[in-house]
Parts: structure tokens; sequence; C-alpha cells
């Protein structure tokens, strides 16, 4: 079976101050449908920058991404619009709520691009609330919800246009650790009901739902345990 | 997206911000309502001219004067000066024969020859006199002219004339002492009036011809030469010119003076106008004069919403700004919308649409106040014309400032429009931003 994302020789480079910066410096991965991949890595080390690129929110310097057959890197801005409103949905570290929607708008918000009837967008949107376990809370704008029920609030969202792929960048990054857990126990939930999740995360705990772990430092794919011996000599370091 | 979610997204958008969007539409009230009132203003004066100007004449008649050759001028009536001709150097003179061609002309209802009473003379009635333009005119009724009797009748014979309203008023008593009362205006109508003609001989001796004629009617007021004219039939005119000038007029060889060339209607006026002088005689219509007016006051009406124009082009710097604050500020949310789908053609169209909006909010505010301010000039202006008229004469206006139905929706759509433009590079560079790159925007 052919795995739903493929990356082969994936390089960014940025130019920063004069210099080149190789967030991603030749990455290949290959993710089968229906995983749970956590990404890991120190900060700098390239996975965000990975994400976005999955995502078709950001061009590569070089190399090939395929998702579901379809190459990334040759679509236009058009056509990645299109595909990322029909295959994924993205949930932000700082969950990118708009202020002054309520809950429910604010989870219908990516329909309305798509021509779907108001009342279809809002009747799914509550479902979806009731899922996150956020249907008393409908009415609501973010600034009236905790950290946690924003991000609740994003996770429905994403869920909004039935993605095959759900995107997570940090989602449990501005969360208390009880409401991380609920974030975490949603992002499993959504893979147990068959989609793909990959989740770019520092959170060790994330770990555990995981079926894939992806390791990045410096832009380059390394084993756990060279991951891990090098993360512990920074925090030798450190010491 | 779909049209109404998109007017939805974007109402939404614009009530989120409403200070800010409420200042910045008060620049396109203020644009919007000077340029509806300057040109209302602009309107209004005209039409208040075109009332003044309604007896000018009939626009649908042509005044015909020969050509006699050799670069134009020549006799040809009082207005040869204004007249339009094609100087071709040959000579083109209206005789009989020019007047069947003329006649012929597509669109020609009559052509009338007519004639000035070419001599010194006054006109007498009991004891008073009076000084009277005479015109002679080969027709046997006036109201081929479009003229109308207010007594009487508008036929013409050799016994009888019919004066122009006003004549009556320019009668005096020559004997009139000082300290004297002035007589009223006498009644002319179906009275006795007597016209003498002077002339010279060689050794300087006056010589009088006097003619009594009965006024056999009075015209209707038309505000033009009519009303202080008295008409009589062209072949007794002629002769008084030929007794008074000692020139024989051969009509086949020298042809008539003047011309009066009626068509169909005034659209077609221009056109038959066009090709009188394309047969070589000089023709002028008043319709030139009413419209070198009209383009006057078109011209006035283009300055005067210029000057609107410049306030409107200070809001459309503001909406500009507006848009480019307003999309620094949102940048988070255009990285979200891309995210989630959105291309780049919905967020071009929900930028430019709250750009839109702005100016439509600030182009109906103007439309409403600027009319409101009109009707408010038009009670204060018409009270205060109406007591300049009263005082110096002449008619009182009937209205100050018009605005005409054409202009509020105009301004409304150019408001639309200029909060479009002004929104367009801003919203260009919402849609052109990269995805990753707004996310990450701090």
């Amino acid at each position: 079976m052919t795995p739903l994302i493929q990356v082969a020789g994936l390089k960014r480079h940025y130019q920063m101050g004069g210099t080149t910066v190789r967030a991603l410096d030749g990455v290949d991965i290959e993710i089968p449908a229906h995983t749970f991949t956590v990404v890991m890595g120190p900060s700098g080390s390239g996975k965000s920058s990975l994400l976005y690129l999955l995502g078709g929110l950001d061009r590569p310097t070089a190399g090939e991404i395929s998702i579901n057959g379809e190459r990334l890197d040759q679509m236009d801005e058009n056509a990645l619009a299109l595909f990322r409103r029909k295959m994924m949905g993205f949930i932000f570290q700082s969950f990118n709520l708009v202020s002054s929607m309520s809950a429910m708008e604010n989870v219908a918000f990516p329909m309305q691009f798509s021509g779907i009837p108001v009342m279809e967008r809002n009747q799914k949107s509550l479902q979806l609330l009731g899922q996150v376990g956020l249907a008393d809370r409908s009415g609501h704008t973010p600034s009236e919800l905790s950290g946690g029920q924003q991000q609740r609030v994003a996770v429905a969202r994403a869920l909004i246009n039935d993605p095959q792929l759900v995107f997570a960048d940090e989602p449990t990054g501005n969360l208390d650790t009880a409401s991380g857990v609920t974030v975490m126990q949603l992002l499993s939930d959504l893979h147990k009901s068959g989609r793909t999740v990959l989740v770019v995360t520092h959170d060790q705990r994330m770990t555990r739902f995981a079926t894939h772990k992806i390791f990045l430092l410096d832009g380059h794919i390394v084993s756990e345990e060279e991951y891990k011996s090098a993360t512990l000599a920074l925090d030798n370091q450190g010491e | 997206m779909k049209l109404i979610d998109l007017i939805r997204l974007v109402v939404n958008n614009l009530n989120r911000r409403k200070a800010r969007v409420g200042l910045t539409a008060i620049g396109v009230v203020i644009g919007t309502a000077a340029v509806v009132i300057l040109v209302s203003l602009a309107i209004g004066l005209q039409m208040n001219a075109n009332e003044q100007l309604y007896g000018i004449g009939n626009l649908s008649q042509i005044n015909v004067s020969p050509n006699y050759g050799g670069g134009g001028g020549g006799y040809g009536g009082p207005m040869v000066q204004i007249a339009g001709s094609l100087d071709t150097g040959e000579s083109a003179l209206l005789t009989p024969r020019a007047i069947k061609d003329l006649q012929a002309l597509p669109g020609v209802v009559s052509v009338i020859p007519r004639e000035y009473l070419n001599a010194q003379m006054y006109v007498t009635y009991k004891k008073m006199q009076g000084y009277s333009s005479i015109i002679g005119v080969a027709t046997e009724d006036l109201t081929t002219f479009g003229l109308e009797a207010d007594q009487g009748i508008t036929g013409l014979s050799r016994a009888s004339v019919v004066i122009g309203p006003q004549v009556a008023m320019g009668f005096y008593d020559p004997n009139l002492r000082p300290g004297q009362e002035t007589p009223p205006p006498p009644d002319l109508y179906d009275q006795q009036i007597q016209l003498t003609i002077l002339k010279y001989d060689a050794d300087g001796n006056e010589i009088r011809k006097n003619i009594s004629v009965r006024v056999a009617g009075v015209l209707a007021e038309t505000g033009a030469e009519s009303d202080w004219s008295i008409y009589m039939p062209l072949d007794q005119v002629a002769s008084i010119n030929e007794w008074a000038n000692g020139f024989r007029v051969n009509r086949n060889k020298d042809g008539y003076t003047e011309v009066i060339v009626t068509v169909e209607n005034p659209d077609k006026t221009i056109e038959v106008r066009d090709q009188i002088i394309a047969l070589g005689y000089q023709a002028f219509t008043m319709l030139d004069f009413v419209q070198g007016i009209n383009n006057f006051y078109t011209i006035l009406q283009v300055v005067l919403g210029g000057v609107g124009a410049i306030a409107l082009l200070v809001a459309a710097i503001g909406i500009a700004n507006t848009m480019a604050m307003s999309i620094l500020e949102r940048t988070r949310e255009i990285g979200l919308m891309k995210a989630v789908g959105a291309t780049n053609r919905d967020v071009l169209a929900i930028f430019l649409g709250e750009a839109a909006g702005i100016g439509f909010i600030g182009g109906a505010g103007g439309v409403l106040i600027g009319w409101l301010a009109g009707q408010g000039l038009n009670v204060v202006a018409v009270v205060y014309l109406a007591q300049q008229a009263a005082q110096q004469g002449g008619m009182p206006p009937s209205v100050a400032v018009y605005t005409p139905i054409w202009l509020p929706v105009f301004v409304l759509l150019f408001s639309v429009f200029i909060g479009m433009v002004s929104g367009l590079y801003p919203a260009l560079r919402a849609a052109t931003m990269i995805p990753v790159q707004a996310l990450k925007y701090e």
C-alpha cells in the first residue's frame, strides 16, 4: 500500500541576515494513512517547517512532497488552497480563533469558502462542538473561553470539512497540564476514528499516543537513540 | 465563496471595527456630500438659466441668410456675425429657386422669406408715438412660426398688422409737459395705427409716407423678438423698403435677405442647419446658443464636481490607510483563512469588499447629507432670489439647487468604486501573502 504522505529530499533554506538557515536539509519520510505521527525535536530543529511544508502552507527549496498521490510542490496557490480545504485540518499553538466570532462561527468559518449553506454549517459546527465537549459554549467568543476550551474549538474547526489529515503545531504548548491531556485525548480519538494525525511537539507525553515517531535534529531525521543522546548531552551541558 | 457569505463576512468585519470604519467613512461622507451639493447647484443654475431662456425662440427654426461670396459677410440679418457659413468664395443667394431647394431638404416643414423694414420710421396712435421693428413675412398666418394670438387673429393682410404684446409699452406722448402724468400704455387691439416712414431727397428735404393699418391681433408673449415687433406681409414691407431706399429688388436675381426654415422637430435642427451651410448659405439657429449655454453649465458641473472629487481623493487615501492598517493587524487571520482553504481570490474579495463597504457607508451618508443640505439651501436661496427678483425685476427662480435622481445613484456607485480602488493595493497584498509567514506574523 502506498503511504499517504511521501517526502523525498525535502529542503527548506531561509536567508536570514546574509546567512543561510537550513531548516530542513534533505528529509525523506513516508507516513501511512490512519497513523498518529509525532514529530519531536528541539527548537530550531525544523519540525514546524516540516509541518507547514506538508500542509502546503510553505514552498520547499528542493524536494518532493506527495499527499494521496498528488504533488504539492507542483501545485499553484489556488490548487493548494482547494487541496487544503478538502484534505486537511490545522490546529495551531496559539489557537488562531477569530476574536469577533462565537465558538460556533469559528468552527463553521472554513465551510463558508466551500459555499455550504449557513444552516448546514451551523448544524455541523454545533455537532462538532458537542464532540469536543463544548456544546454549551457555542455562543461564547474566544475571550470568554479558557485556553483549553479555545484549543478544543480549534480542534472542532479542524474537523469541519471532514479532512483525512489533521496537522497540529504544538497544540499543547499554550495549555496547562490538564487541558493539554484533554487535547491529546481528542487528537487520539481523531486517529482512532480513522484519520491520519501528525503532531509537531516538544511534549514527551504525546508519544504515548503515537503510532509513528519522527525525530529531527538540525534539519535532519535521526533515530530515537541519536535524538535521546543528543538531547541528553544538551541537558547535561545545561546543567 | 458565495456572494451572500462574502457580504455577511464583510459586514461582520466592518462591524467589529466600528470607530475606525466610522471615522474613515466620514471622509467619504464629506467628499460625496460636496459632490452632491456642488453638482446639484450647477444643475440648479442651468435650470434657472434655461427658464430665463424660455423665450429664446423656436428651437426648430433656422435663420438662413444669403452668402454674397468673397469671404462671407454682407447683409444677412441681425445674427449674421455668429452665423455659421461654409466659405467657398462663391455666392449663394436666396432666390425663389433656392427656396425650393431648401424646401426639398428632408425634415424641412416650411421655408418663409422675411425682411425687416429698413428705413427711419415711427408709429402713431392718437396723440401717442412709438417705435417698433417691422417685420415682413411671406406667410398668411403667423402660426407658421409657432406664434399664437392673445387677442384677435394671427392672419396677415394688407390693411392690417399683428403686433407683439410689448409694442404698446413703448408708446409715449411726445407733447407731454413736465409735471403731467404719464399716460398708461394704450390698448392697440382693433385700433387704427399710423406708420410714418421717412426719407430724404438729394437736397436733404424730408419726405414722409403714412400708412394706416388696423391692429388685427396681439400676440401672446414669447420673450423673444416677436414681443416687440409689428408683423406685416412681406410684399408690403418690401415695397416700403423700395420706396425708402430707391432701389428696386429683382427676387430672381437678388434673392431675399433672409428666410426662416422650420424643421419637423428640434432634433433635426442641427442636421438641417449643416445641410444648409453645405449648400453655401449662412445659417443660424438658437439651438446653437442654447447648446453653448448648456455646454458651459456642463463644464461648470464638471469643475464643481471636481472640487468635490478632491475631497473624495483625500477620503480615498484614508480608506487605503485604514485598509493597510487593518491588514497588518489581521495578518494572522489572513494566514488562518488560507490554511482553512480560502483561495487568494477569496481573500482579495473579502478585503476589497470591506473597502467598498466603507465607500458605500460614506457614500450613502454623503448622498443623504448632500441632498438634505441642498433642500435646505433651496428654501433659503429661493426666498432670497425671489426678493432680489422682486426688487430688480425679472422672474423669480423656481429652484436654486436641483438634485436629479441619477446624481445620488452615480455618486453612491462612484464612492463604492473609490473604496474598491483605494482598497485594491492593500487587498492584493493580503491575497498574495505567503500563508506560513502570515500565520507566524507577530
